[in-house]
């Protein structure tokens, strides 16, 4: 079983992905298929497959409306994983910040 | 985008001093956390926050690599079963000492689990690590 995460990271990786990902994100309403095959020039089997790896990740949402299917991105994965990030960024800068006034106080017989 | 923490931090203090302070419990429990620590390898650790109204947090894990001066253990929080790797590494340079700590392994998280993780770390922590400064103040202010 692959977990969450990891997929998060893969579909992220990708440049192309994170072009999709992005038009996704700035559209303003669900992007089909055909329009994201059609602004990225790349065939509609490829865009299914990088839509199905980011849907895979939680990354987007697909709706089907008779024979075309709407995306929509979901930034919610990412803003957990930036929260992880931003609290240990600061939970060892102050560690770090404890670390040197402890060395420069302790006693160093 | 990273799925690692790196911090760099220069110390004006030979090497060895800045080993005992992250490498033995009772410094490691004076500027970082209560702990139950021995840089053995394989040795299993405990840190426990300070207590307060809302309860802290325990760490633990298991000692991966300890040869000076690089010192690297898993990082488990409470009840989860998360776990990442903290890696601290010395090197002596002219007039001091260099200090990398990396803090890696996001990537291998469950995405629910890490979000709970969040929710029953936050809590505590805090407090706890407010705590540890004013007691840093207080030692500092006792000299």
């Amino acid at each position: 079983m692959q977990d969450k995460i990891t997929q998060l990271f893969k579909a992220i990786a990708e440049p192309k992905r994170r072009d999709i990902f992005h038009a996704l994100v700035i559209a303003t309403s669900a992007l089909s298929i055909t329009q994201i095959s059609n602004q990225f020039e790349i065939s509609r089997q490829g865009v299914t497959k990088h839509i199905k790896t980011l849907e895979d990740a939680g990354l987007v949402y697909i709706d089907t409306k008779g024979r075309e299917r709407f995306c929509s991105a979901n930034a919610k994965p990412l803003k957990e994983l930036n929260k992880w990030m931003a609290f240990y960024e600061q939970f060892w800068d102050d560690s770090l910040d404890h670390l040197d006034t402890y060395l420069n106080t302790s006693n160093n017989a | 985008m990273k799925d690692r923490i790196i911090k760099e931090k220069l110390f004006n203090h030979p090497i060895e001093k800045i080993w005992n302070a992250i490498s033995k419990a009772e410094e490691i429990s004076s500027w970082f956390i209560k702990a139950d620590f021995k840089a053995e390898k394989d040795y299993q650790y405990t840190f426990t926050s300070e207590p307060n109204e809302k309860g802290c947090t325990t760490i633990n894990g298991i000692v991966k690599e300890a040869n000076p001066y690089v010192l690297a253990y898993t990082w488990i929080v409470a009840d989860t079963n998360i776990e990442t790797t903290v890696t601290w590494t010395l090197e002596a340079i002219q007039g001091g000492t260099k200090l990398k700590l990396e803090h890696s392994g996001i990537s291998s998280y469950a995405g629910d689990t890490a979000i709970a993780m969040f929710e029953s770390f936050n809590g505590g922590w805090d407090n706890c690590i407010n705590g540890l400064t004013n007691y840093l103040k207080q030692e500092v202010n006792a000299r």
